[in-house]
């Protein structure tokens, strides 16, 4: 016999109540999981489509808040405000390569798909596209469609299928290679056809800006400002504020699942507590055997330390499970839709697992302090006499 | 006496209930020699059991001394005599006082791990003295599945786990029938013989009868 086994026996012994409190940090852990993968993987997935963006610059209309710089990233459909004329006065700045983007959205077979009208030629020289089936774009003025990798298989296109956009079909003339960015879920058109459809005449949403010399950034933007009066981000500027958004929604998140691990901390405090006047005999007895005040504090704050460990593990498991499974059900918006393209390795977090075991732990061991302190200060003799 | 395995001076107990004080032990002297046999008799209330806990280091005296192989007992810290307990005393209650949850063995191996058996030897020790009081063949059995002679048989191999100097019971036969009494008894004589100190605490004159001394406590004090 030892102590842990001792401690084993006394919880399962009353099984109801010993599911009912692991019930309570079971679910309390879950949640925080839950949120606390989602919120990971949102950043990651943020910090890879910035990169992926391979912009220095972005340029949007002017007032334009972090919820549309969210959106460049997430695809979502922008205010097309930009008009060409703007376009063309900051291509005229010397030192820099900007390509207009239009963004807009269309479903396929019922599933929403971003859409970006492109300036052709200039978007695959900046981005660097490879074509992986068919061919990419011939000109300006072709109605057809590229559409990424990922897009291709989740809607079954290939080179000769058709897909509709605003009621017209436009035939898919190539399927472009893996990015690892947004780029892999996105139709692309040609910018004057993306343009008619979404009668967007002349407009555009922003424009992805590139500098030949990046310690000139500061120029610049004060190049492109006197030139339009649209606002300028730097890359760095727009992660920095995406990121701090995302933050403060995943840190509001876990307050609020850290709320549910603190019921079912007191949750632990009531089951010890009610153990330390159920078994105040078995305490005399113990005492009477031998057992030091040390040794009963011990038994008492393993037996919620046990709650934390099993609690924390099944929640961690139930946590996961619920962000693995709800992620492709969460409705595309600005923040969720990352996930939604993340896939399940991104949410399994070593850190996270260790992380949330142990916060489980220590949560449920200050949880025994009380009762275990209650249960050690029992005078042998009150104790054992306690009918 | 140099052969005193415990012994009292002015040993006084009481209990304050509010604004009500209670002298349970009103000066009391005495010894209890090694390898003896001794019952604590008197009537309910008289103090017999709070000298019991004296005598075993479950509390401590208001005033006077008790002294256990020649260590004053009475003034140790909870921590040091919750030590001694396990490495000197064996209790056995009226009402057994088994650990429900754990089997009889467990309820002896547990005893042995408070007195320090690493767990290797725990289970050997627990079959042998099951053996011991005739329960070998129950050491699977939780005591919900035992009769309460056997429930007291157990309580013995547990309070036996510690190799103890001193054996204390209290009312060890208070909650039998007569044919478990007799087993008990039985098992009583024979740690007795084996040279272990006995102290029972009882109301029943068939062990009376039997002990080699006899303490007779009254209104707290012996006499």
């Amino acid at each position: 016999m030892t102590l842990s086994k001792l401690v084993i026996r006394n919880i399962t012994r009353r099984r109801g109540r010993f599911v009912f409190t692991l019930m309570g940090i079971t679910i309390g852990i879950a949640s925080f999981v839950t949120f606390l993968s989602m919120g990971g993987s949102l950043k990651s997935e943020i910090n890879r489509e910035s990169a992926a963006l391979g912009a220095n610059l972005i340029v949007t209309p002017i007032g334009s808040c972090a919820y549309e710089q969210v959106s460049i990233l997430t695809g979502e459909i922008l205010p097309s405000n930009i008009t060409m004329d703007e376009v063309a006065k900051i291509r005229a700045i010397r030192g820099l390569s900007a390509v207009p983007v239009l963004t807009e959205k269309s479903a396929v077979a019922n599933k929403p798909v971003s859409v970006n009208g492109v300036d052709v030629a200039a978007m695959k020289a900046f981005k660097g596209w490879e074509i992986a089936k068919g061919a990419y774009f011939s000109g300006p003025d072709e109605s057809a469609a590229v559409v990424g990798s990922a897009a291709a298989e989740l809607f079954k296109l290939d080179t000769g299928s058709t897909i509709t956009v605003r009621g017209e079909s436009i035939p898919v003339k190539g399927v472009l290679k893996e990015t690892g960015g947004r780029d892999d879920v996105t139709v692309f058109l040609p910018l004057p056809l993306a343009q008619r459809l979404y009668k967007a005449s002349n407009k555009v949403s922003y424009l992805a800006v590139k500098v030949d010399n990046l310690a000139l950034t500061d120029r610049y933007v004060e190049q492109i400002r006197e030139a339009t009066n649209l606002g300028v981000v730097s890359d760095k500027q727009m992660l920095k504020s995406v990121l701090s958004i995302v933050g403060t929604v995943n840190i509001t998140l876990q307050m609020i699942a850290s709320v549910s691990v603190l019921a079912a901390a007191f949750g632990i405090v009531n089951t010890m507590l009610t153990a330390t006047y159920e078994r105040k005999r078995e305490i005399g007895i113990l005492q009477a055997l031998g057992a030091t005040q040390r040794t009963i504090f011990t038994i008492f704050l393993l037996e919620s330390g046990f709650y934390g460990i099993i609690g924390g593990a099944t929640g961690v498991v139930l946590g996961l499970l619920v962000s693995i499974t709800a992620a492709p059900y969460i409705s595309q918006n600005a923040f969720t839709s990352f996930v939604k393209g993340s896939g399940v390795g991104a949410m399994i977090d070593l850190k996270t697992v260790v992380g949330s075991i142990l916060f489980s732990a220590v949560v449920a061991i200050l949880a025994g302090v009380y009762p275990a302190w209650r249960a050690a200060r029992l005078s042998p003799v009150e104790a054992i006499s306690y009918e | 006496m140099s052969d005193a395995i415990i012994r009292t001076e002015n040993l006084e107990k009481s209990y304050q209930t509010g604004a009500v004080t209670t002298q349970a032990l009103r000066g009391v002297t005495l010894e209890i020699k090694k390898g003896s046999f001794t019952c604590i008799v008197g009537p309910s209330g008289h103090g017999k059991s709070t000298l019991m806990h004296l005598l075993g280091g479950l509390d401590h005296p208001t005033k006077g001394s008790v002294f256990l192989e020649g260590v004053e007992i009475g003034s140790l810290d909870n921590s040091r005599l919750a030590q001694l307990r396990g490495e000197k005393i064996g209790f056995v209650f009226q009402f057994f006082n088994l650990l429900q949850g754990l089997t009889a063995k467990e309820n002896v191996e547990v005893a042995a791990m408070l007195a320090g058996v690493p767990e290797k030897e725990q289970a050997e020790r627990a079959m042998k003295l099951l053996a011991q009081v005739g329960l070998a063949e129950k050491a699977d059995s939780k005591p919900s599945q035992l009769s309460g002679g056997q429930q007291q048989r157990v309580a013995i191999a547990r309070a036996l786990a510690n190799d103890p100097a001193i054996l204390l019971m209290d009312e060890p036969t208070g909650n039998l029938d007569s044919a478990a009494e007799a087993e008990v008894l039985e098992i009583l004589r024979n740690l007795h013989a084996q040279g272990k100190t006995v102290v029972v605490v009882t109301h029943n004159n068939e062990i009376a009868c039997k002990a080699e001394y006899v303490i007779c406590v009254r209104d707290g004090q012996i006499q």
